[in-house]
C-alpha cells in the first residue's frame, strides 16, 4: 500500500509546492516592481528625511495611505521639476502641464496588495505609532520600493499578539 | 500499517499538499495606482463623502444624504436636517441607486428609422435633428411643440416653460398617475383651494383611514411612518396607559391596515358611505364640536340618507362598528380621518369629519403659501392627449413620465403618440413610451443633476448631483436649453441657482453663505404658517347611494413598485410585499369564499375583464381581501423597461377608468397557471413565539400575555459564560413601532452587498436577505390577536448560538463583542450552521452572485463580496462597528452611545430598531428595554439561545373596546 501512497503523496506535495512557487502572490516579497517613473524613496525619505506622511497624507485617517497627487511633487520641486526630453521625470511634468483629453495618467504599479477578504486600514496602525518600516521594510534605503516582508496572516497575527491588539477574526475579515 | 506511511500521515501530507495548491491567489500581481494631478477635496480614498440631495422616487420630496465613496454613490439615507425624511427613507428611496446604476439605462442617443429599428446616433447628430424638428414645428404655428413630464420642481418647470415659449408654444404638461386628484377636488369644493393639507397623525388619538395606505405609498409615507409610531406608542392619557386607536376602512388588508386595530372590510367605493354614516351618528349623538364653524344643519341634510342602519345594510358593515368608530372619533382629544380612495366624496367625508370635530389646525391643516399641485388636472391632461391624437402637435418631448403605461385606456395614449410626427423621449431605462418615440435621449438620473423641490409650504429641497454621470447622458434642462437661442440660463444648474438666488434674497444675508448652507443642509426649511380655512358646505351635494358591483377589481399602488417606476430595480422586485409576501410577480388576491365560488385556487391564472379591457393575473387565495373583491397591485405588467421589469405580470392601469382604482369586473379562470413565488415558509406561528403581541388593556393592567414564559427554567449552562471585555452589542426592536415597510431590508441590501437572486432563485429558496419582514396570520384560537403579525427578523446574535459549535472550520464563531461572526474566507460551505439556526437567518451562496455592470458600482467597498459556496449573515454591520470603534480609539475615548448605527436601524422611519451596548445600562437600547419591561420578549427563548436581540411586543386595542 505504501508503494502507491507515498509516491502519490509526494507527487501531490510537489504539485502543490510548484503551483505555489509559480503562482502570483501579490503580498509576497518580490525582487523588483517596475515603475513608470524612476522615483527614489531613498532620496526623498532617506537623504532628504521627508516624513512618510508628508506625501502619503491619508494614512493617519483613512484605510488608504494616499498616493500623492502630482501637485504634491510640484509643491516642492516647483519649476525645477522639468527634465530633458526622454528623462524619467517627463511623465510627472506631462501630467502637470499637458491638459489634453483624455488626461495623461501616471500609472504606478502597486507594490503592496492584500487579498479581497482582508480589511486592512492604516489608520489605527499609524495612531498606535507602528513605524511604517515594520511592514514596508526600510523604504528610506530603497531606490525602488519592493516588498520585503510577506504580509500574510501570520505576519499580522504575530504583531497583534505581541502588542495585545485585537485577535478577533471579524476585525479584519468582514 | 505497521511501518512506513500511515493512513494518518498520508492524509496529513495530502492535506498540506492540497492546501499549498489552494493558497495561490488568482489576482493580478500588479494593479495600477493612478494619482490625481490635483487632489479633489471632496474625495478622500477610503473615507466616504456625504452629499445632501433630494429623492425623486415619489412626490413626497424627502431629503437624502448620499454616501459617496471614491466618486460613486454607494448608499442613500434620509437627510437628518430635512423635516420630511428626518434621517430615514423608504425602500423605494434607497433603490434609487439601482435606477442610477441600472444596466438597462439608455447608454447613448438612439434614433428610430422608418423601419422602426433603433440605431445609435451621436449627441451632435441627435441635437441637430432636435433643432431642425423644433425649428420647423415652431414656425408651422402656435402650440405645435409640447412637453409632457412627471412631477417636477420649480426650477425645471421654469426651464420647460421658457423652452416652450421660445418654441412658440405654451404646452407644458405634468402628469403622474397618482396625484391625489380626489383630495384636491374635495378641498376645492369645501375650502376653495387645491393644495394638499399637512397631516399630523402624532397629534391624534384616533385615526380613521378610508383606504389610505399612509404607511406605504400615500402622500408622504416616511413622515407618516414616523408619526404613526409616535401615535401608537403607549402614553399616559387621562389616568391610564393608552395607544392611538386606528381603524382602516378598505377592501384590502394592506400593510397599513395590518398595523391598525380594526380592519373594516368594505368593497371599493363604499368607504364614502361609511364616512358619511359616521358623520350621521356623530351628529345624532352630538359628538361633533358645536363651535367648529361647520354648518350643522347643512351637514344634517347632507348625511340624511346615511344613517348607520341603512349604510350597514348597503355595505355589510355592522351598525355597532360604525357606532364604535363614531364614538371613538367624536370623543377623542384629537382625531384624524384621511382617505386614499379614488372617490372625491370619501375625501369630502374625511375633511368634514376633521372639521366638524374641531380637528382642523390640530391634526390636519392647510398651510399659507402652499405650492399648487406639481401635476396638471386630469381634464387638462385628457384634452392634451386628445390634441395629440388630433394631430395638433408636431414635436412632443416626453421625460420623467410613462403615459403609454400609466394613462387610463380611455385616453388612448399610445394611439395619440402615433399621431405625433416626432416624439422625443428622454429618460433612463427605455420604457413603453420610449418604444413609441422617434428619438431616444439618455437623461441624467436625478442623482446626477441639479434640481429642486417644493413639496409643501416652507420646505424647499435642493437636489445636487452626487457623482459624475454613469452613462453618456445629459441633463434634461441642459438638453432643452441648448435648443433655444439666448436662453435666460445656459444650464439647468444656473436655473436652479437663479431660483435659489430669489429664495436667498428673501431669506436675507449674503447669498454665498446661503448657497453653501443650502447645499450643505439639502435645502431651505422655514417656519410653516397654518392657513385659516373655512369649510363651506353650500356647494356640496350628497353622493349617489352606493351599489356594489357583483365582483369588483381593486388596484392599489404596490408598496415598492408604486406607479410602475420601481419595476426596473431588482431590490424592489425581490423585496416581498409585506402582506402577500410575493416577489417578482403580481397577483390577484381573492378571498377564499370568492375563490370557491369562482373555482380558482392559488396560482391559477384568472382573466379579469372590465369595460376597458382584459388582464390575466395568477390568483392568490387569501383572507386579506374583502369577499367579492379582487385586488391586483399597480406597478407591474411592463412590456418594456429593461430586463427586470419587462413581461412580469399585468398592468391594471390598462383596464381601469381615468383616475379610478376600482371597477366592476367579470372573472374567468383561464385554466392556465403560473407559480407565485414567496420566500415565506408558513403563515402561522403554530404556537411558537416569533412575533408576539399584547393588548393595550393588558399592558395597562400590568399583565404579561400567557403562554409565552420560557418553558425551561435555568440555570443549565454547560459551558462557562462568555467574557466580554469591552462591549456586548445588542438590539432592541419595538414590534409595535415597526410598520413593515421593509426599508431596513433595502438598507441591508445596499450596505452589505447582499445579492439578489431573481424569481427562480427565490423559488429555490436562495433568497439572500439578511433581514426580512416576517408576516404571520393570527390563528383561530387566539384571544384578541392583532390583525397581522409583522416584525423584522435578523440574526439574533445568540449567546448560546446553535450555529457556532457545528462549524467544522471555525468560520462561524463568537466574537469578543458578542456577535456571531462569520469569516467568509474560512467558510467551506457545509451549511451545518444554517441547518442548526432556529431563526433561519443565515444565507448560503449557491451561485456566484452577479451584479450586471454597472450595478456593481453600488457595492460597498467596506464589505467583502461573498463568492459561491460561502455562508453569509448579519453581523450588526460589523464594518460600521469597526469604524466607530476606530474613531473612539483615535480620539482616546469610549464609544459613545448612538455613535454606531447599523444600516437597518438608520433606515427605519419608525425608529423601531435601537442598537447599543448591553454592558452599558444607560444606553438608549437598554433603556428602551427597561422602560418597556412588560413588553420584552425574545424569539424562541425556550431554546435558551439567549439572543442579543430583545423585541418589544406589538400593541393593539382589544376588539370592541372604544
Amino acid at each position: 500500500m505504501n508503494r502507491i501512497m507515498l509516491p502519490l503523496a509526494v507527487l501531490l506535495l510537489i504539485g502543490g509546492l510548484s503551483t505555489l512557487a509559480f503562482s502570483q502572490r501579490p503580498w509576497a516579497p518580490r525582487p523588483d516592481v517596475e515603475q513608470p517613473i524612476p522615483f527614489s524613496h531613498r532620496i526623498h525619505a532617506g537623504v532628504n528625511q521627508i516624513p512618510c506622511q508628508y506625501c502619503h497624507n491619508l494614512a493617519s485617517r483613512s484605510s488608504e495611505p494616499g498616493i500623492p497627487p502630482v501637485s504634491r511633487c510640484v509643491g516642492c520641486h516647483g519649476n525645477k521639476i522639468a527634465g530633458a526630453p526622454g528623462s524619467g521625470i517627463v511623465p510627472v511634468t506631462r501630467a502637470w502641464m499637458d491638459h489634453s483629453q483624455p488626461p495623461f495618467e501616471i500609472r504606478w504599479n502597486r507594490v503592496y496588495t492584500l487579498p479581497d477578504f482582508v480589511r486592512f486600514t492604516h489608520r489605527p496602525h499609524i495612531f498606535e505609532g507602528i513605524p511604517c518600516q515594520r511592514c514596508h521594510g526600510p523604504v528610506q534605503t530603497m531606490d525602488r520600493v519592493v516588498p520585503v516582508e510577506e504580509i500574510n496572516m501570520g505576519f499580522c497575527i504575530d504583531c497583534h499578539t505581541e502588542r495585545h491588539a485585537s485577535l478577533d477574526c471579524v476585525s479584519c475579515h468582514h | 500499517m505497521s511501518s512506513g506511511l500511515s493512513r494518518r500521515s498520508f492524509l496529513k501530507l495530502a492535506a498540506s499538499a492540497s492546501a499549498a495548491a489552494a493558497v495561490p491567489g488568482c489576482e493580478p500581481a500588479a494593479r495600477k495606482l493612478i494619482p490625481y494631478v490635483v487632489a479633489d477635496p471632496n474625495v478622500t480614498p477610503g473615507i466616504p463623502s456625504f452629499f445632501a440631495t433630494i429623492c425623486n422616487e415619489c412626490p413626497a420630496g424627502c431629503g437624502l444624504l448620499a454616501t459617496v465613496r471614491e466618486g460613486r454613490a454607494t448608499h442613500l439615507d434620509g437627510n437628518p436636517e430635512d423635516p420630511i425624511s428626518q434621517g430615514s427613507i423608504c425602500a423605494r428611496g434607497q433603490a434609487g441607486l439601482q435606477g442610477l446604476y441600472n444596466p438597462d439605462r439608455l447608454p447613448h442617443p438612439m434614433s428610430r428609422n422608418a423601419g422602426g429599428t433603433l440605431t445609435r446616433v451621436s449627441w451632435d447628430d441627435a441635437m441637430k435633428t432636435v433643432n431642425s424638428k423644433l425649428g420647423a414645428a415652431s414656425k408651422a404655428g402656435k402650440d405645435r411643440v409640447a412637453f409632457l413630464g412627471g412631477a417636477q420642481g420649480p426650477s425645471l418647470r421654469d426651464v420647460m416653460s421658457a423652452w416652450a415659449a421660445a418654441n412658440n408654444s405654451s404646452r407644458v404638461l405634468y402628469y403622474s398617475p397618482f396625484s391625489n386628484q380626489g383630495m384636491r377636488e374635495a378641498a376645492e369644493t369645501l375650502f376653495g383651494r387645491r393644495d394638499l393639507p399637512v397631516f399630523r397623525i402624532d397629534q391624534a388619538e384616533v385615526l380613521i383611514s378610508f383606504g389610505a395606505n399612509f404607511l406605504e405609498t400615500w402622500i408622504s409615507p416616511v413622515e407618516f411612518g414616523r408619526q404613526y409610531s409616535e401615535f401608537r406608542a403607549p402614553k399616559e392619557r387621562r389616568g391610564s396607559t393608552t395607544i392611538g386607536r386606528a381603524f382602516y376602512v378598505g377592501p384590502r388588508l394592506s400593510t397599513t391596515a395590518a398595523k391598525c386595530d380594526e380592519w373594516i372590510a368594505v368593497a371599493p367605493g363604499a368607504e364614502t358611505e361609511i364616512g358619511f354614516a359616521i358623520l350621521s351618528v356623530m351628529l345624532k349623538q352630538r359628538w361633533v364640536s358645536q363651535n367648529s364653524g361647520v354648518d350643522l344643519d347643512a351637514l344634517a341634510k347632507l348625511v340624511a340618507s346615511y344613517d348607520a342602519a341603512a349604510v350597514g345594510k348597503r355595505t355589510g358593515v355592522p351598525v355597532d362598528t360604525i357606532n364604535r368608530m363614531a364614538e371613538a372619533f367624536g370623543k377623542a382629544n384629537g382625531a384624524l380621518a384621511i382617505s386614499g380612495s379614488d372617490d372625491p366624496a370619501s375625501h369630502l367625508a374625511a375633511f368634514v369629519l376633521n372639521s366638524a370635530t374641531g380637528n382642523f389646525g390640530k391634526t390636519v391643516m392647510f398651510l399659507q403659501d402652499a405650492p399648487q399641485g406639481a401635476t396638471n388636472k386630469a381634464e387638462v391632461v385628457k384634452s392634451f392627449v386628445d390634441d395629440l391624437r388630433a394631430g395638433k402637435i408636431d414635436v412632443l418631448v416626453v421625460a420623467g413620465t410613462n403615459p403609454v403605461y400609466s394613462m387610463p385606456p380611455e385616453y388612448r395614449a399610445a394611439e395619440a403618440l402615433q399621431k405625433v410626427p416626432f416624439v422625443i423621449w428622454a429618460g433612463g431605462v427605455p420604457d413603453e413610451t420610449a418604444a413609441m418615440a422617434n428619438l431616444l435621449l439618455p437623461m441624467h438620473h436625478p442623482l446626477e443633476s441639479w434640481r429642486d423641490r417644493n413639496p409643501r409650504a416652507g420646505i424647499w429641497g435642493l437636489g445636487q448631483p452626487v457623482m459624475q454621470p454613469v452613462f453618456e447622458s445629459r441633463d434634461l434642462g441642459d438638453i432643452v436649453l441648448s435648443t433655444i437661442q439666448n436662453p435666460k440660463w445656459a444650464t439647468s444648474a444656473e436655473a436652479v441657482k437663479a431660483t435659489w438666488q430669489d429664495l436667498g434674497t428673501k431669506a436675507g444675508g449674503s447669498f454665498d453663505d446661503f448657497w453653501v448652507k443650502a447645499r450643505r443642509e439639502g435645502g431651505l426649511f422655514q417656519d410653516q404658517h397654518v392657513a385659516d380655512v373655512k369649510l363651506n358646505l353650500a356647494s356640496v351635494q350628497a353622493p349617489a347611494p352606493y351599489t356594489a358591483p357583483e365582483i369588483s377589481l381593486y388596484s392599489y399602488p404596490h408598496i415598492f413598485l408604486y406607479d410602475g417606476r420601481g419595476a426596473d430595480k431588482p431590490w424592489l422586485q425581490e423585496l416581498p410585499e409585506p402582506i402577500s409576501q410575493i416577489v417578482w410577480d403580481d397577483w390577484a388576491e381573492i378571498h377564499p369564499d370568492t375563490a370557491r365560488k369562482l373555482e380558482v385556487t392559488d396560482n391559477a391564472i384568472v382573466e379579469l375583464k372590465t369595460e376597458f379591457g382584459i388582464i390575466q393575473v395568477p390568483a392568490l387565495v387569501r383572507p386579506t381581501v374583502m369577499p367579492d373583491v379582487i385586488a391586483v397591485p399597480f406597478g407591474l405588467g411592463h412590456t418594456a423597461m429593461g430586463r427586470y421589469a419587462a413581461n412580469v405580470g399585468a398592468n391594471p392601469f390598462a383596464v381601469l377608468g381615468a383616475g379610478r382604482m376600482s371597477a366592476s369586473v367579470t372573472v374567468r379562470p383561464t385554466g392556465d397557471s403560473r407559480k407565485l413565488v414567496t420566500p415565506l415558509g408558513k403563515s402561522e406561528q403554530l404556537g411558537r413565539s416569533i412575533v408576539e403581541a399584547m393588548t393595550i388593556e393588558q399592558l395597562a393592567a400590568g399583565e404579561v400575555p400567557e403562554g409565552h414564559e420560557p418553558e425551561v427554567k435555568g440555570p443549565y449552562e454547560f459551558y462557562p459564560a462568555w467574557d466580554y471585555p469591552k462591549h456586548k452589542w445588542g438590539m432592541t426592536i419595538d414590534v409595535n413601532a415597526c410598520i413593515g415597510c421593509s426599508s431596513c431590508v433595502a438598507a441591508c441590501y445596499a450596505e452589505n452587498n447582499v445579492p439578489f437572486v431573481g424569481k427562480e432563485g427565490v423559488d429555490n429558496g436562495h433568497i439572500m436577505s439578511w433581514i426580512r419582514i416576517e408576516r404571520f396570520y393570527p390563528e383561530a384560537h387566539e384571544e384578541n390577536p392583532p390583525l397581522m403579525y409583522l416584525a423584522p427578523i435578523l440574526c439574533q446574535q445568540c449567546d448560546h448560538a446553535p450555529c457556532e459549535p457545528v462549524c467544522p472550520v471555525f468560520a462561524s464563531y463568537h466574537t469578543e463583542e458578542g456577535l456571531n461572526g462569520q469569516i467568509y474566507n474560512r467558510c467551506v460551505g457545509t451549511r451545518y450552521c444554517e441547518n442548526n439556526c432556529p431563526y433561519k437567518v443565515r444565507r448560503f451562496n449557491w451561485f456566484l452572485p452577479e451584479w450586471p455592470s454597472p450595478l456593481n458600482l453600488q457595492l460597498n467597498p467596506d464589505v467583502a463580496v461573498r463568492g459561491a459556496g460561502v455562508m453569509e449573515k448579519c453581523t450588526f454591520c460589523i464594518q460600521r462597528i469597526q469604524y466607530g470603534e476606530l474613531d473612539a480609539l483615535q480620539e482616546k475615548r469610549a464609544v459613545r452611545d448612538g455613535e454606531i448605527v447599523p444600516a437597518c436601524a438608520q433606515a427605519c422611519p419608525a425608529h423601531a430598531i435601537t442598537f447599543g451596548d448591553i454592558k452599558d445600562p444607560a444606553s438608549a437600547m437598554m433603556r428602551r428595554r427597561d422602560q418597556n419591561k412588560l413588553r420584552n420578549y425574545q424569539i424562541l427563548s425556550e431554546l435558551n439561545t439567549q439572543p442579543a436581540v430583545v423585541y418589544l411586543r406589538d400593541l393593539h386595542s382589544a376588539k370592541g373596546k372604544a
